[in-house]
């Protein structure tokens, strides 16, 4: 079955050390599970999935709706918790993480980029990044972010002023102004057009690879997953398998 | 289904709808029970009026010969009148050590059908001819006494014994005061009766001539028509008084009451209702942006549009009911206890108004129905202009928008981005912000305004006994003497340290028409037993060249210093009637009694009666009190000794009473500041949870997100607050109008003490609010608020 010996098989992107095990993980998911109770029919939406994240690279998870991809995401990122099994961060055991514990995690390490942006609408661009370096250890110059999502004109605008595409720039830049070490995309180019979702995959990648930085995107567009060093493909909750791609392609060169 | 619908939806808001009902149900208990209280209270007292003959004027006088009240009679406008003797007698109960009095009004027992007559409660009816008494039934009560009971009194010096044949209640002592600087009945140590006019000549042998005058008019005659009149009359007979009912002290006090009462129980009710009002409108309106989609489908499915405003109208409907059943029927409960608890205060038989409960069942339903649905139809009228498919869409982004605040960099650059937000979010709903601002500044002022009437009424009354008349008791003659005299004996009684006379003088002062009849006060120079202050609490010496006045005496004789006073006295020592000028020589702030001051000395000069002295002031070692007031107690040359540790102990017992209804204002405020931060809490929440979720996914703390929202409500509080503070002095300066009297007058001040309450008790509720909202913000799912577009 795919997924129970993964680690034997992950090679590292970045470093190419194939199955050296001295290169740990960031993340460590094991036999997580997730079930939700809807009346008298309990729903499983993860069952026993086992994987593991590694610094700097990008994974794409792919899957049809309904596959498990958010509520995987939303684990791994502190957001949500699992019913069962085991999640580290690095040696932090998350399943055992109370909420005011999973607040910092989130808080100092991750970043989450969204389908609908959740800016606030009554900030500018330039005090919603404010929002995050406000409260981050070690936060990037959100003058250098705006330059980058190429924003810097728009700095003073509200939300309701930008076009969908700027706004998931600027809710990039928000996410990555924590700088945190894992960057988390449920759909991020969901619901933004062909050109405009290049630009923002080409900003992840970029991000990935400047601040080696390890980058999740879940999408259930397969185009996307030319891109990723990896592929994890959910299935009906379950850890269907996982590609490698030992040629990435850039951004720019994906259709659909 | 839809009715399914409304009751899962209430459901969903209950937090909400409770505390709407919460208010609804306090505004129509107040209204219920109030207004019932009143009804029963006006009916009761012109009831009685009526069946007792209550008197349309009442005259006092020194003698009139019993045989020249017939011819008053005769007098134009004059229904009838009738003669009494009225004094004050000292009863003497065994083993009790404070001053009991007894009113005597010796009246003619076989008249019938008389003017103010007792209503006998039991016994047996007033009989000429016997030392039987008829006596009021809250002092026979206070005091357990029984019928046949045997009472010992003071009389012309000797120890007289009184029997109890009956026991009644005159409309005349309703609410029953010995002297008007008293403020509330007494009962254990003051009581009325009535007693046969034959007795009068047994009890007090130099007395044969009526001292008190009780009249009524004929229909259509107004009491202005014949005080001329009998001013005119009366003046040989040494006329002291002359007061229409309207100025009579138990008919005063209980109209005062009585209009109180009516203001009070319109205008809670109505700013509860408002409040409760502006509540439904914000969750309808809330509601109603939540379920733009839903509304779309029912209007798809082809629901009219009456049909879907009814739905949303029912929501509001139901509350309204359900308050209005509740708090119409808790206020219909809560009627009889309250007049119960009025009855202790004045006593009258009252009415058993149960015919009107029905109606205000009713009334109170359809008042709390109107508010509500009026409200539910407001916050859901957009529904109509909603076309089902720009329904099913999402509303249109919340715009940002700078504030005007944010041109002040000093004020903007010390905000951190959550600040920035909350300063953003005040004017993105105006009308909230307003609500809160409303809210608090109300809840501000009506905290402090009742924190001060509670400081100044202890103020005044304290300072008053503190400051300035620091004497231990005073002696008040039954008839002026000579200052010598009397200070001659009582300077040897042993534990007396220090002692002064004083006269106490009733005057009438005119300035052009104003006149005012008032006690002229004459105080010995350097006393150390009766200290005058002025506005800064710096001691004032009684002029020799004019009169001291309060501050409202001053109002009410338009008097400025220098302005020329006509001075009449009865106690002239010429026996002229002529009118003498005097200056006004300053004018003193005074809270308790309406008086003018001069120097003792300068005062007998004045009046041409060398050594006129009416009451004694002394100082004394404490524990001889009780054997001066043995050693006096049967002298006929003393009316009266007032112990200040005794008034100042029943004082603390009212000021007791009095401190509850404080507490009872305080809980109003509180209540209001909670359900009004508490609704806003939690309808921003609902409003914004997609923000505060992603502020969450940040990593802000539960705290951290909530100060954005707390933000906001402290920003507009601390405004609301600060606009609080000229709405209590407003509150603060109508209440000392309306309240101010001759007994006494409030001062339109408020201290900081009172401020400084009003803000705790604000910022208590707006705490208790928050905390309960950020149970609301910790129990976000995260996952769920972020899953899909709004």
């Amino acid at each position: 079955m795919p997924g129970l010996k993964l680690t034997s098989m992950i090679v590292c992107p970045r470093t190419m050390k194939g199955r050296d095990e001295t290169v740990k993980p960031i993340i460590t998911a094991k036999n997580l599970c997730k079930y939700y109770k809807m009346g008298e029919v309990t729903v499983e939406a993860l069952k026993d999935v086992n994987l593991e994240l590694y610094e700097s690279e990008l994974v794409v998870v792919l899957g049809p709706s309904g596959s498990g991809k958010s509520t995987l995401l939303n684990i791994i990122g502190g957001m949500d918790k699992a019913t069962g099994g085991e999640l580290y961060y690095g040696d932090t055991p998350l399943h055992r993480a109370d909420s005011n514990q999973l607040t910092f995690y989130r808080r100092n390490d991750v970043g989450f980029v969204f389908q609908f942006y959740n800016l606030m609408p009554n900030l500018t661009a330039y005090e919603n990044i404010n929002l995050s370096v406000q409260i981050a250890k070690n936060p990037l110059s959100i003058d250098e972010l705006l330059e980058k999502v190429e924003l810097s004109d728009r700095r003073d605008h509200f939300p309701s002023q930008l076009s969908g595409g700027e706004q998931q720039r600027i809710a990039l830049a928000r996410a990555l102004a924590k700088n945190p070490r894992l960057l988390l995309c449920d759909e991020p180019t969901g619901a933004l057009d062909f050109n405009t979702s290049i630009q923002i995959l080409t900003l992840l990648k970029d991000f990935c690879r400047t601040y080696e930085k390890t980058v999740v995107i879940i999408t259930h567009n397969t185009a996307i997953a030319g891109i990723a060093n990896r592929v994890v493909y959910l299935k009906d909750g379950r850890l269907d398998r996982i590609e490698e791609n030992q040629n990435p392609l850039p951004p720019e060169r994906v259709t659909w | 289904m839809l009715w399914k619908k409304m009751l899962r939806d209430l459901n969903e808001h209950k937090g909400a709808y409770i505390a709407c009902m919460v208010i609804i149900i306090i505004g129509l208990m107040v209204f219920t029970a109030f207004s019932m209280m009143l009804e029963n209270l006006q009916l009761s007292q012109q009831t009685f009026y009526k069946n007792q003959n209550f008197a349309d004027g009442f005259a006092s006088v020194e003698a009139l010969p019993f045989t020249e009240v017939k011819k008053l009679e005769e007098l134009e406008g004059i229904a009838r009148i009738q003669g009494r003797f009225v004094t004050d007698v000292r009863v003497l109960f065994p083993g009790r050590e404070d001053n009991v009095y007894l009113r005597l009004i010796f009246l003619n027992a076989d008249e019938q059908n008389r003017i103010n007559d007792m209503l006998l409660l039991e016994g047996k009816p007033l009989q000429e001819g016997d030392m039987n008494i008829l006596i009021d039934n809250k002092f026979y009560e206070a005091n357990n006494l029984g019928l046949n009971d045997k009472l010992e009194i003071i009389a012309a010096g000797k120890r007289r014994e009184l029997y109890v044949s009956g026991v009644g209640t005159s409309p005349e002592f309703i609410y029953a005061l010995r002297t008007a600087a008293d403020f509330y009945p007494s009962p254990e140590s003051f009581g009325v009766a009535f007693i046969p006019l034959q007795t009068l000549q047994t009890l007090l042998p130099d007395k044969n001539t009526f001292n008190d005058l009780v009249f009524t008019l004929e229909p259509g005659v107004q009491y202005d028509d014949v005080e001329k009149l009998l001013e005119y009359e009366l003046k040989p007979y040494g006329l002291r008084s002359l007061i229409p009912r309207d100025d009579q002290t138990s008919h005063l006090l209980l109209s005062e009451e009585l209009t109180g009462l009516e203001s009070m129980s319109t205008a809670v009710p109505v700013l509860f209702l408002s409040i409760a009002a502006v509540i439904l409108y914000i969750v309808v309106q809330r509601m109603i942006e939540q379920q733009r989609g839903q509304i779309g489908i029912l209007k798809a499915l082809g629901y009219t549009n009456k049909e879907t405003v009814f739905h949303y109208m029912s929501h509001t409907m139901i509350i309204g009911l359900a308050g209005g059943i509740v708090g119409t029927l808790l206020g219909i409960a809560l009627s009889y206890p309250i007049t119960n608890l009025y009855q202790m205060f004045f006593n009258m038989p009252l009415l058993k108004g149960e015919f009107s409960t029905a109606y205000y069942f009713i009334f109170g339903i359809l008042l709390s129905l109107a508010f509500s649905l009026s409200a539910g139809y407001l916050g859901c009228k957009k529904v109509l202009n909603l076309e089902p498919a720009e329904a099913m869409r999402p509303p249109t982004p919340p715009g940002g928008k700078k504030v005007w605040l944010e041109r002040i960099p000093v004020f903007w650059n010390t905000l951190t981005v959550q600040g920035m937000m909350s300063v953003r979010n005040i004017s993105r709903n105006k009308g909230r912000s307003l609500f809160i601002f409303g809210g608090i500044t109300f809840c501000f002022a009506i905290s402090c305004f009742t924190w001060s009437m509670n400081d100044i009424i202890q103020k005044m009354i304290f300072d008053q006994y503190e400051k300035v008349e620091t004497y231990d008791l005073k002696i008040s003659l039954a008839a002026p003497l000579a200052e010598q005299r009397v200070l001659g004996e009582l300077r040897t009684f042993p534990g007396v340290r220090q002692l002064e006379a004083m006269a106490e003088v009733p005057v009438t002062l005119q300035n052009k028409w104003l006149k005012k009849d008032v006690q002229l006060l004459g105080i010995a120079e350097n006393s150390g037993l009766y200290h005058i202050l002025d506005k800064n609490g710096r001691e004032v010496a009684p002029p020799k060249d004019g009169l001291l006045l309060s501050e409202r005496l001053a109002m009410l004789l338009d008097a400025k210093p220098g302005t020329m006073l006509n001075v009449e006295s009865i106690l002239h020592g010429s026996g002229s009637w002529e009118d003498k000028k005097l200056p006004v020589a300053g004018i003193i702030p005074q809270y308790l009694g309406l008086n003018a001051y001069m120097d003792l000395h300068a005062l007998q000069e004045f009046l041409e009666e060398d050594g006129l002295t009416t009451s004694v002031m002394l100082s004394m070692d404490e524990g001889t009190i009780p054997r001066l007031q043995e050693e006096y107690r049967q002298s006929n040359l003393i009316s009266n000794m007032d112990e200040k540790g005794e008034r100042i102990r029943k004082l603390n017992e009212m000021m007791e009473s009095f401190g509850s209804m404080i507490y009872l204002y305080s809980l109003i405020g509180i209540i209001l500041g909670f359900s009004i931060i508490y609704i806003s809490s939690i309808i921003t929440t609902s409003e914004r949870s997609r923000e505060l979720a992603s502020m969450m996914v940040l990593g802000m703390t539960p705290p951290e997100v909530l100060s954005v929202v707390t933000f906001e409500q402290w920003f507009i509080s601390i405004l609301g607050m600060a606009a609080g503070v000229p709405l209590a002095s407003l509150f603060m300066s109508g209440i000392s109008m309306a309240m101010s009297s001759d007994v006494f007058t409030i001062p339109p001040v408020i201290s900081t003490y009172s401020y400084l309450m009003a803000a705790a008790v604000t910022v208590l509720s707006i705490w208790i609010a928050q905390k309960f909202a950020g149970r609301k913000i910790r129990s976000l799912s995260l996952v769920e608020v972020l899953k899909s577009a709004e």
